[in-house]
């Protein structure tokens, strides 16, 4: 088989942060590519870069044996590479056919528009009405729809994004048995990106791990097992504790665990989230004890965005209850589980910060404030905390907006903290952030936690929870697929209860 | 700093070469406009009068637009809040039998009320339909103009009274001089209304409550990021629903001031509010929502117009001032804009 | 009686006119996703352009096409201003609005304007541009874009539509149309410019648009029924009835808000336009 794309040395930084650190991936004519990884591995900036939508600081593009240069997303088009995103980019209020010529240029040809889509459905089995307007289709058939759209500009590469995570087992079946027909006799290649083992055990015919930006291991899936695969996904243990050490963070320790038989300080039950009709969160139930830290591990999608809004007070749940320290809060009221002691930190900074305000005003937020708020005494608390939580600020009166991300964090931290609360949550604290500034949230998270507040991380990083949890949950579309203490929760398990295998 | 001032210098000396380039092309004397502008705003105590006259309701409506702009439920309605305002103000003022200082402070509460009421229905709306808050405001303007013409040519509502056989205009009677709003202290030529020292008081109580309250820092949060009030627990359609009424409530009593100043014509006519609402609003957009700062720009804008009936005699048309102050609040926009994107 | 009933629905019909090719123009802005408030001083310019321009050449056909010119201007700066350097489009259409009706009022001061003959001919053009409207905005790839750009900017951008662009395009096109409003009005209906003579015309096709629910045909039939209720208050007087006539004039106002408060029709509208 000859190679049809060869992706050499590419690199890709993000402030701080190497997203790719000169990555290879060759792709072969007529072969399904799967390409595995945790979030953050780098898959997605990898697939951003072959498609034009990031440039990339090194490294060189080869398709068919030739240079090719990719400056945006129509030259990536023009040379046949197209990508069906995780975020359908469906425009909901046209129709299945306007969707799928949007991009196109010259003539609308509503007939021809038609019958393209009913081909390129017939001959994927694919199918749907071309006629009807996609805000009246199901999840599934809208990423049917994202598919037919890519699929009839007939790339040579196609790249899916976690493209069953909408479908049924019976469609991605389908779905996966046309693909590969349709590469082997058409010349193509598909890159597969999946973090369900099964299916990529099924379905490709050689595989690329990706952690922390680098390949860790390519080759034929034939000759790998769902285990071995897990383990590259989310590293070895040795290294977890290598990188720990590091950064200065120690491992959970074991006097941790012992204290989860305390009577839990935030008890979730049965919380059922439904959006758009689809649940996200669907019956999921933990409980958090003093003292420790609870990882809630998972793949971005299976609900715990939507779990960290709850908890945040931002999403009222349509069934389910929360009790803190054997209260029961009305989840109904703004700020009831902020009073009754709940601190969070929200995977997305801007929604914690007014990034226009100052840094000042930003601490003194969540603060119970009086009619008329003293600013000299809002100035010495914001100072006193600036210097505990040793956040690097022009000034006081400097906006949020001027900080670093990691010490946009650090405010966060400092104020959730500073309301001395009983439970902690946090959601993907140390995405972006360089290794200093992960270092210090780690150890904060684990102060807070021996001083006795609940800590619940919620986390896509194994390392992350794996350096700081005592017990590790795992979710998985929308509720807990299972909980194992840290010891046990060895990166081929949870790699398994991830992946669904 | 100097960077700034000089880019807004720039934009002003922009907007008004820009104006006195269309003086110029159209056979005028700029030199002379600027003269008469002067004459008639600044020059001497009769002219700060007329100036200050227009200052006062400007400022108010400025004061209200900079708390609902704060907010983020931007409304721009002020111009039907003020006749609303006026309205309640006129009906009060004529047929409520009380006399002396309880019937002026009535005036300007129902005014208050009527207007913030006004504004408020947009923000119910929002509410409850989601209905676009600048569309309403905008749209409830409209609205508000045929509910005092309607009014003022109804003779059971506030239709002046016929006497003998002159005919009946679109109008209300004229107040009794018990509602009008008396002088400030006596100046040698200078008549300075209650209703100016209103609206200072209103701008700096404005300023306060933005800047120096749990009241206005919550509303500021709201205006900035609607989710991080959320997440600190505030009651967002409450205190965007206030934001708007006390915006309106302003605007209302702007009408309640037009109509009782001692130099007006003292009675509700359809077309009293004169775009007082629309350049309140330019006002606060200059100003970018700071209430203390609108004093100034109100002073500059209520000079323009002021100015504007000297410029006759210099045979340039009032309505350069208008075209003044477009200029310049889109030279200000611009320039603000151009600062944004710079700082960040 | 018969008679009047003719003159009602003639100078309703003569009424209809501006307002219907400004919501063209609307219609297309909207659909877009900027909520256009600059149509006022769109078909305001455009009145005194033409006008003017119609006095020094002589031509009501010139004029109109000056009309269509000034009114793109406005367009023309809105857009840029909007989608450019990232205004509030809101702030720009307030202060386009002031400064048209201060620069048109400034120069019908200093300048004498000979009447023209008006020639209601140019309501013709109708009968052309409003399927010429619907066709660009259901059926042609540019009307596509342009409702990918109202409907879902960022999944419109992902695909490779330059989203800013289709918007200030769609406010050349409102600024055309709204200028063609504009300039019939004073060269086809008048025959010469009055200070002030669109007197909010341009906010009664915003509240046509919203009412018509963002589909063309209701926008236009919401048109006629603001042009019928105009001359059916103007022809109040001389059939001797004596009714207020705020109601008629608050009407198409009180119907958009009614409609936006009716769930049919707010679900219709341009998903972009609901941020503002």
């Amino acid at each position: 088989m000859t190679e049809l794309l060869q992706l050499r040395g590419i690199s890709k930084r993000f402030g701080p942060v190497v997203a790719c650190d000169a990555v290879d991936l060759t792709v072969r004519e007529g072969e399904v590519h799967g390409l595995l990884g945790e979030n953050g591995a780098g898959k997605s900036t990898l697939m951003n870069v072959l498609l034009g939508l990031t440039q990339r600081d090194a490294g060189t593009i080869i398709h068919r044996g030739k240079t090719v240069h990719v400056g945006g997303p129509r030259n990536a088009i023009g040379l046949g590479f197209g990508m069906v995103h995780q975020q359908l980019s469906l425009v909901e209020p046209l129709t299945v056919w306007e969707n799928v010529i949007l991009g196109d240029r010259g003539r609308v040809d509503r007939a021809k528009a038609c019958a393209d889509v009913e081909a390129v459905a017939a001959r994927y089995g694919l199918p749907v009405d071309p006629l009807s307007r996609v805000d009246r289709l199901s999840a599934g058939e809208r990423q049917r729809v994202e598919l037919i759209k890519c699929l009839r500009r007939d790339p040579s590469v196609l790249v899916l994004d976690e493209p069953t995570s909408l479908l049924t087992e019976a469609e991605s079946a389908e779905l996966f048995a046309v693909l590969r027909r349709v590469v082997r006799a058409e010349r193509r290649a598909v890159i597969l990106i999946s973090h369900r083992l099964a299916e990529i055990t099924a379905a490709t015919d050689r595989v690329t791990v990706l952690r922390r930006g680098r390949v860790v291991h390519t080759g034929r899936t034939a000759e790998t097992t769902p285990p071995e695969l897990a383990r590259w996904m989310v590293g070895r243990e040795v290294a977890v504790e290598a990188e720990a050490a590091a950064l200065g963070v120690l491992v959970a320790p074991a006097q941790a665990a012992a204290t989860t038989t305390a009577a839990p300080v935030l008890r979730v039950r049965d919380l059922r989230v439904l959006v758009g009709g689809t649940p996200r969160l669907d019956g999921l139930s933990l409980d958090v004890a003093p003292g420790e830290i609870l990882g809630l591990y998972g793949v971005e999608g299976n609900g715990q965005d939507v779990l960290g809004d709850v908890l945040a007070g931002l999403v009222t749940p349509d069934g389910g209850t929360v009790e803190v320290g054997g209260q029961p809060i009305d989840l109904t009221r703004p700020g009831a589980l902020h009073l009754a002691g709940v601190g969070v930190v929200p995977e997305d900074r801007r929604t914690a910060l007014v990034l226009d305000m100052t840094v000042a005003e930003n601490l003194a937020m969540k603060a119970p404030m009086s009619a008329f708020p003293n600013r000299r005494r809002m100035r010495a608390a914001a100072g006193r905390l600036v210097e505990e939580y040793g956040i690097a600020v022009p000034s006081l009166d400097a906006p949020a907006r001027a900080l670093s991300g990691g010490n946009q964090q650090r405010l966060v931290l400092a104020r959730e903290l500073s309301a001395a609360p009983r439970v902690l949550v946090a959601a993907q604290p140390t995405q972006g952030l360089d290794v200093g500034a992960i270092g210090d949230v780690h150890r904060r998270f684990q102060r807070v936690a021996d001083q006795g507040v609940g800590v619940l991380l919620i986390s896509t990083a194994l390392e992350e929870v794996l350096a700081l949890a005592s017990r590790v949950a795992v979710i998985s579309s929308g509720r807990i697929a299972g909980i194992l203490p840290a010891e046990e929760a060895t990166g081929e398990r949870l790699g398994l209860l991830v992946g669904g295998a | 700093m100097i960077a700034r001032l000089s880019l807004r210098s720039a934009a002003v000396g922009a907007a008004l070469a820009l104006s006195a380039a269309l003086v110029a092309a159209t056979g005028g004397s700029p030199a002379a406009a600027l003269r008469a502008l002067y004459q008639g705003s600044l020059a001497d105590p009769t002219a700060w009068t007329a100036t200050l006259l227009y200052v006062a309701p400007l400022l108010l409506v400025a004061a209200g637009a900079c708390v609902s702009a704060r907010s983020g439920m931007f409304n721009i309605g002020q111009e039907g809040q003020v006749l609303i305002g006026a309205l309640a103000g006129a009906w009060v003022a004529l047929r409520l039998a009380v006399g002396g200082p309880v019937l002026v402070v009535c005036v300007l509460v129902c005014a208050a009320l009527a207007g913030g009421a006004w504004a408020g229905l947009s923000a119910l709306m929002y509410r409850w339909r989601g209905v676009d808050v600048v569309v309403s405001t905008l749209l409830m303007t409209f609205v508000a103009q045929q509910v005092v013409a309607f009014a003022v040519t109804t003779p059971w509502l506030l239709q002046e009274s016929r006497v003998g056989d002159a005919a009946v205009s679109a109008q209300s009677n004229r107040l009794p001089a018990g509602a009008l709003l008396g002088s400030f202290g006596e100046y040698p030529g200078l008549a300075v209304n209650c209703g100016l020292v209103l609206a200072v008081v209103a701008a700096v109580l404005v300023a306060v409550a933005l800047d120096r309250t749990r009241w206005g820092f919550r509303l500021t949060m709201l205006g900035r990021n609607e989710i991080a009030a959320r997440h600190a627990g505030v009651r967002v359609a409450r205190l965007g629903g206030a934001a708007l009424a006390v915006s309106g409530g302003l605007a209302g009593l702007a009408g309640a001031v037009l109509l009782t100043s001692p130099v007006g014509a003292n009675r509700l006519q359809p077309g009293m509010s004169v775009g007082v609402g629309w350049d309140g609003l330019l006002v606060a957009l200059v100003a970018r929502n700071r209430p203390l700062l609108a004093l100034p720009v109100a002073l500059l804008f209520g000079a323009l117009r002021a100015g504007g009936g000297f410029l006759a005699a210099t045979g340039v048309p009032p309505y350069l001032v208008d075209v003044v102050k477009a200029l310049l609040v889109l030279a200000f926009v611009v320039v603000g804009r151009a600062r944004d994107a710079g700082e960040r | 009686m018969l008679e009047s009933v003719d003159t009602i629905l003639s100078s309703g019909v003569r009424l209809t006119a501006p307002l219907a090719f400004a919501a063209c123009g609307e219609y297309v802005a909207e659909r877009a996703g900027t909520m256009n408030i600059s149509v006022e001083a769109m078909m305001l310019s455009a009145a005194y352009g033409s006008v003017a321009t119609a006095s020094a050449t002589g031509s009501a056909t010139t004029g109109l096409l000056a009309g269509v010119l000034v009114g793109m201007v406005v367009g023309w700066v809105h857009g840029n201003l909007s989608h450019r350097l990232a205004l509030n489009t809101f702030v720009v259409g307030l202060v386009l609005n002031a400064l048209a009706l201060g620069l048109t009022s400034y120069l019908i001061t200093v300048s004498t304007l000979d009447s023209q003959r008006p020639s209601q001919a140019s309501i013709l053009l109708l009968l052309g541009i409003a399927p010429l409207t619907w066709w660009l905005v259901e059926r042609s790839r540019w009307g596509l874009e342009l409702r990918a750009s109202g409907e879902d900017p960022r999944s419109a951008a992902v695909t490779g539509i330059r989203v800013d662009a289709r918007r200030r395009q769609a406010l050349l096109w409102c600024g055309a149309l709204a200028g063609l409003g504009g300039a019939y009005l004073a060269v086809g209906e008048v025959g010469s410019f009055n200070q002030n003579m669109t007197a909010g015309r341009g906010y009664l096709v915003i509240a046509a648009v919203i009412f018509g629910a963002w589909r063309l045909g209701r926008t236009l039939l919401g048109c006629a029924v603001f042009g019928l209720a105009d001359a059916l208050r103007l022809a109040l007087p001389a059939l001797g009835v004596t009714l207020n006539s705020q109601v008629l004039v608050a009407a198409p106002y009180l119907l958009a808000l009614l409609a936006m408060l009716s769930f049919r029709t707010s679900s219709r509208a341009p998903r972009a336009l609901r941020q503002g």
